[in-house]
């Protein structure tokens, strides 16, 4: 189960607490600290009464000392607010660095995602990746805030006790400490038994949340087919089966609790019976006291510091597990590299391209795929020029545009922008220069504005509008009450599929790309619109290379070539013109979508 | 009601009240008597621990003294007694708890679940997806343990404290009253703590609310990142983001951790005020000091009453804290469900398929009509095609029809019943609807195909597949119908997703055909071939059919053309080039492409 990861994950929690270490160490320090005082000020307070109330010279001390007795109640007091102190001081520490751990990890997981290749995204479920920088990151937060300090305070309470113990009288503390092995044996026992139902539980709290998270998003499917009581079976299916997980999960610790519980009380047990005959013993032997009265009450005054971390290392083993399992999830995404990179020796090349595309002899077939998907691609698309793709639904149109910005790499050939691989530009710098607008609209929940400036936020606001009129939307912007400032929901589910398209056209034109990209974007908008639209792109001010995939004719004539893709081949290649000419796939689609009237 | 973004704060102004854990406490009832059972138990537990200190003292005072080995065996094997008792009594009231707990988690998320089912689309298009999602896994997760530990925990301690109060006034008055003067201090402490944390905690969720919403929506729109190779201010706002999360959470934890030193504090306090007072004031006031025995017994009772104190403490924090996400979930839970059954109901007969629209007003926002006093009437089996400009209200007619909205006026009857008189279910699940945005749900081919009917055999969906064009590359995958396809895969091309869904549509042989821009991305060539299974599917169906390729819906029996919230124009085909109006113009500026 657990991955091979370059570093083990405390080692990888360590790496992530940089620059917080030495508060870390600091908090440490303090656990300690107000550990240790939590068994002195008892002493105080048991000084106190000793030497003022119940002890044999009380009544002298009392009558003599009187300062003696507010300056221990001072101490008392002093020693407690101090403590408190240290302890609110020592709760903020491990929060920052906690805190700081989680920022830092959370980013760089945000970054690790968000520029991965697809073959990631078509990997990892939406509900899944949420699961792992939230509650994931939430155990590993959780791990370094109380887990670690929790260690820390039952080690120092356990030590510190236990050399007071044996300072005071070491064959009764033998007596008593032989019984910590066995603790250990038993939560090394638990360990085993609950590690997997973590990881299972993890799990299921990942399936719930993928369950709940594409209900959200497919809400409209299940609304337009009623089938909302089947998803709540479905859902309820996860719920349960989550709510089970727990529940065995919890009970893990339920069975072994008597076994812990039942050594720790022990220690009591095992305090009366050799303590008392020792005490039998050393009333019988005045000349070889092997245990004072005082003694006795100390130790059974102080054995809970004993007792308490053996109790609670069944619950550290617990949360250690829990942090174990959600750790590893988290580092799989931590380490996790795509495999589309830039070249280590990668050109630096900042300004825009000239705009030449040229396939040569590209072949694709999908990693998760059995069938080559393009076979033996060339064409050449010279800057400036329109290129139209066309082709049945499944023929590998958008598999072939995906190569240029490098969402895959070409299983065989090269593509080339301006002569060179597109392999060897950076990938930022090569993207930044293209324009895509995908069949699929996405928008975000933001403003109209906010979505056409997406590529780059810097833009002014009289530039998204001329972007949009290029791209005939602002004509329905204006009409919208509040105009460009009108936020549409996730998936831009308040426009119509038109609508969309055009907003994700003037989102890409926005970025004046040298090369642009069109994957059907088109296909929902009236033939009145569209017609504007083909208008303006070919009188755009900037200079731009145009890929366009599309249905209909009226988008594709004007272009300077035609490409027929069938099945992943070229089949057709030519003008408007010069395809009718051929009589082939084109002439047949010219025929069906005009002929017929 | 004005959409929510990643970057805005969902406000919730309401005074903090318990009334949130009132109306929890419908969820406990259900588990009262296991919870009472419980109580009881941990009661006895408490009963029990008890004596193991007299044990001891009588060890001490009696067999020890006397060096009588005997009696302190029988001691021994007394405790040994309690503790085996305690753990027992322990070990059952965690199963019973770990049950309870469990069970109210997985209620309250069933019904949340539940009543997002019900809420309508406006819902879900005015808030980032992120923000439902949060509140059904991570906010129900969070309040379970208050819920059922937190509570029987108060009731103890509450006991505890009484106990000890009594015990306290039945030793000696005064210094027990010493003892409560620390209390008031407590309360106005706890007081100031709590208005800040609340609001601390409120903050917090919001902030983790709009860390996930911006979370879900950049995994769902990666490529659109990367195409626009934004990542770097992408990263520049989700750390904006993660980091209003961190600070919030630093204010929030910062009233959390004063509440056990603030506490530890006043207690450590009083104890020295009982010294004083009992040794120092008293004893001039009233000449001769207390009674060693009363010092040292209020002194350590003293101590037994601020360990429940510093409990409730705790407990406290956790409320405060989870109240803020509790409020959350009982704030969706309250979300009005304005599509919804009328009271009186009834099924939906058997639908033949008349449709009709009379005076229909609506709009999605007030004062923004989309559709002004339409009427219409369709007979059963008719298809009906809407054309128009985009955003002239054509998808908002059709949603109508399976009301997926409320009109704003006027009716809309199916069969001569108006179909806010029914219940939903029966009207939707007559209905076949094919929208603009095929959904793919995470499983298989089959699974999804399967969605439009639960019962439907293998050949069924392959019959199905058949008619809509999808067999051919269906078949062709190397797992064929098993083939996992993934909500934003990307082994599937858009056009295939629009097959897969008709076929969806098909399978659930609904009884009104609703076609949203179905074949949008669908070659002309297989539409074509569509085409034929298309007209089988049409042949007794009432159809609507929204399409901007005019090829498909020319045969179509009606066509309606809308513009502007209305029909302009209505009639056949040929009825409609007659007449020399938009859809004449439309048409021929379509087909000047011929002479292209």
């Amino acid at each position: 189960m657990s991955k091979r990861f370059p570093k083990t994950k405390l080692q990888w929690l360590w790496e992530n607490m940089e620059g917080k270490r030495f508060i870390f160490m600091l908090a440490l320090l303090g656990t300690i600290v107000y550990n240790v005082l939590q068994l002195t000020v008892p002493f105080i307070s048991s000084r106190l009464v000793d030497n003022f109330l119940t002890g044999a010279d009380a009544a002298y001390n009392w009558a003599n000392n009187r300062n003696f007795f507010f300056i221990l109640l001072g101490i008392m007091v002093g020693a407690t607010i101090f403590r408190t102190v240290v302890v609110y001081l020592d709760c903020m520490a491990y929060e920052h660095v906690s805190q700081s751990v989680l920022y830092r990890v959370r980013n760089f997981l945000y970054n690790k995602i968000q520029r991965q290749d697809m073959k990631f995204y078509s990997t990892y479920r939406t509900g899944d990746l949420m699961t792992r920088v939230t509650g994931d990151l939430d155990a590993v937060r959780h791990m370094v805030a109380w887990v670690i300090r929790v260690i820390i305070e039952s080690f120092a309470l356990y030590t510190s006790a236990m050399v007071y113990f044996f300072v005071m009288n070491w064959k009764l503390a033998l007596c008593i400490m032989v019984l910590s092995p066995f603790i250990f044996a038993v939560i090394y026992m638990f360990r085993s038994k609950v590690r997997p139902m973590h990881a299972k539980l993890r799990e299921k709290l990942a399936e719930m949340n993928t369950y709940a998270q594409e209900n959200i998003s497919g809400n409209r499917v299940v609304k337009a087919f009623a089938r909302e009581e089947y998803e709540k079976d479905k859902f309820d299916k996860a719920n349960t089966s989550y709510r089970d997980t727990n529940c065995e999960t919890a009970l893990v610790w339920v069975k072994f609790y008597p076994a812990i519980e039942g050594m720790a009380s022990a220690m009591s047990i095992a305090l009366l019976v050799i303590g008392g005959l020792f005490l039998i013993y050393s009333i019988g032997h005045p000349d070889n006291v092997q245990l004072t009265m005082g003694q006795f009450v100390a130790f059974s005054g102080l054995i809970w510091a004993i007792q308490n971390p053996m109790r609670m290392l069944g619950n550290i083993m617990n949360e250690f597990q829990r942090f174990s399992a959600a750790a590893d999830k988290v580092m799989e995404i931590y380490y996790s590299e795509p495999e589309i990179v830039d070249a280590p020796d990668a050109i630096d090349h900042p300004g825009s391209f000239k705009g030449e595309v040229e396939f040569k002899n590209v072949s694709f077939m999908y990693s998760d795929g059995n069938l080559p998907v393009l076979k033996n691609i060339s064409f050449t698309a010279k800057p400036g020029e329109t290129v139209a793709i066309m082709g049945e639904t499944g023929c590998g149109k958008t598999s072939l545009i995906h190569l240029i910005p490098r969402f895959y790499e070409p299983t065989g050939g090269e593509i080339l922008i301006d002569g060179v691989n597109i392999n060897r530009y950076k990938l930022e710098q090569l993207r930044k220069n293209i324009g895509l607008a995908t069949q699929d609209v996405l928008l975000y929940s933001d403003t109209i504005e906010g979505n056409i400036a997406y590529g780059d936020p810097h833009i002014t606001a009289e530039q998204v509008v001329k972007f949009a009129r290029y791209s005939a939307a602002s004509e329905f912007i204006a009409k919208m009450p509040e105009g460009y400032d009108t936020i549409v929901g996730e998936r831009g589910v308040g426009l119509s599929g038109g609508q969309k398209q055009r907003i994700s056209l003037a989102r890409a034109l926005a970025i004046e790309p040298s090369i642009l990209i069109l994957d059907d974007t088109t296909s929902a908008v009236d033939m009145e619109t569209e017609k504007q639209i083909q208008d303006s792109l070919r009188h755009l001010e900037f200079p731009c290379t145009k890929i366009i995939i599309a249905q209909r004719i009226s988008t594709t004539k004007f272009a300077d070539k035609i490409i027929i893709l069938q099945h992943g081949e070229i089949t057709e290649e030519g003008s408007h013109e010069e395809l009718i000419a051929k009589g082939g796939y084109y002439c047949e689609l010219v025929k069906l979508q005009t002929g017929e009237a | 009601m004005a959409r929510n973004t990643f970057r805005q704060d969902e406000r919730l102004d309401e005074p903090f009240n318990f009334k949130h854990l009132l109306r929890a406490s419908v969820y406990m009832k259900k588990y009262a008597g296991k919870m009472v059972f419980a109580l009881i138990i941990s009661a006895l537990g408490g009963a029990i621990g008890l004596i193991a200190p007299r044990i001891n003292q009588e060890a001490l005072d009696v067999a020890i003294p006397n060096t009588d080995t005997r009696y302190l065996i029988e001691l021994a094997i007394m405790l040994v007694g309690t503790i085996v008792i305690s753990i027992i009594l322990t070990t059952i009231r965690s199963r019973i708890m770990i049950k309870v707990s469990q069970g109210i988690i997985y209620d309250i998320r069933k019904d949340l679940f539940a009543h997002l089912q019900k809420l309508p689309f406006q819902y879900y298009d005015d808030r980032p997806h992120g923000k439902i999602l949060i509140r059904v896994v991570n906010y129900v997760n969070s309040v379970s343990d208050m819920l059922s530990n937190g509570l029987i925990n108060v009731i103890l301690e509450i006991f505890n404290l009484i106990f000890i109060v009594a015990f306290m006034f039945s030793v000696d008055v005064q210094l027990a009253l010493v003892v409560l003067c620390g209390v008031p201090v407590l309360a106005v402490f706890m007081l100031w703590i709590k208005n800040k944390q609340r609001k601390a905690w409120q903050a917090v969720s919001n902030k983790n609310s709009n860390l996930n919403a911006y979370l879900q929506e950049n995994i769902v729109g990666a490529r659109i990142t990367q195409i626009f190779a934004r990542e770097d201010y992408n990263a520049q706002v989700f750390a904006g983001l993660s980091s209003d999360c961190r600070n919030t959470w630093m204010t929030a934890v910062r009233y959390n951790n004063l509440v056990w030193p603030g506490i530890d504090t006043i207690s450590v306090l009083v104890r020295a005020a009982i010294f004083l007072f009992g040794m120092v004031v008293f004893s001039t006031a009233e000449g001769g000091m207390k009674s060693v025995g009363v010092i040292v017994a209020i002194s350590s009772y003293a101590s037994r009453f601020w360990q429940p104190i510093m409990n409730l403490g705790n407990i406290f924090n956790n409320f405060i804290n989870n109240i803020a996400y509790l409020e959350r979930i009982f704030q969706t839970l309250d979300e009005p469900v304005t599509v919804d059954d009328a009271p009186d109901a009834t099924e939906m007969p058997e639908i033949k398929g008349e449709v009709e629209f009379k005076n229909v007003d609506f709009s999605y926002e007030e004062g923004k009509p989309v559709l002004k006093n339409v009427s219409f009437k369709v007979k059963p089996g008719q298809s009906v095609a809407l054309v128009g400009p985009t955003g002239a209200g054509k998808s908002t007619i059709v949603s109508l029809v399976s009301r997926f909205y409320n009109v704003g006026g006027g009716q809309v009857l199916i069969d001569g019943q108006d179909i806010s008189k029914v219940t939903l279910h029966s009207l939707r699940s007559q209905m076949g609807i094919m929208l603009q945005d095929s959904f793919i749900f995470s499983g298989t081919i089959e699974d999804n195909i399967r969605y439009g009917k639960l019962d439907a055999t293998m050949d069924e969906i392959r019959a199905a597949s058949k008619i809509v064009c999808a067999d051919a590359f269906i078949s062709a995958m190397e797992d064929g119908y098993q083939s996992e396809v993934r909500e934003r895969g990307t082994t599937l091309s858009q056009g295939q997703k629009q097959l897969i869904s008709f076929a969806r549509t098909l399978i659930s042989d609904p009884k009104i055909l609703v076609l949203d821009e179905a074949t949008s991305s669908i070659d002309v060539q297989t539409e074509r071939a569509l085409q034929t299974g298309l007209n089988n599917m049409m042949k007794g169906r009432t159809t609507f059919i929204i399409a901007h390729r005019l090829s498909t819906i020319k045969n179509c029996d009606v066509i309606m053309y809308i513009d502007d919230g209305g029909i302009v124009e209505t009639g056949t085909h040929e009825e409609l080039l007659a007449k020399h109006g938009l859809y004449y113009h439309l048409y021929t500026s379509q087909m000047d492409e011929k002479g292209a």
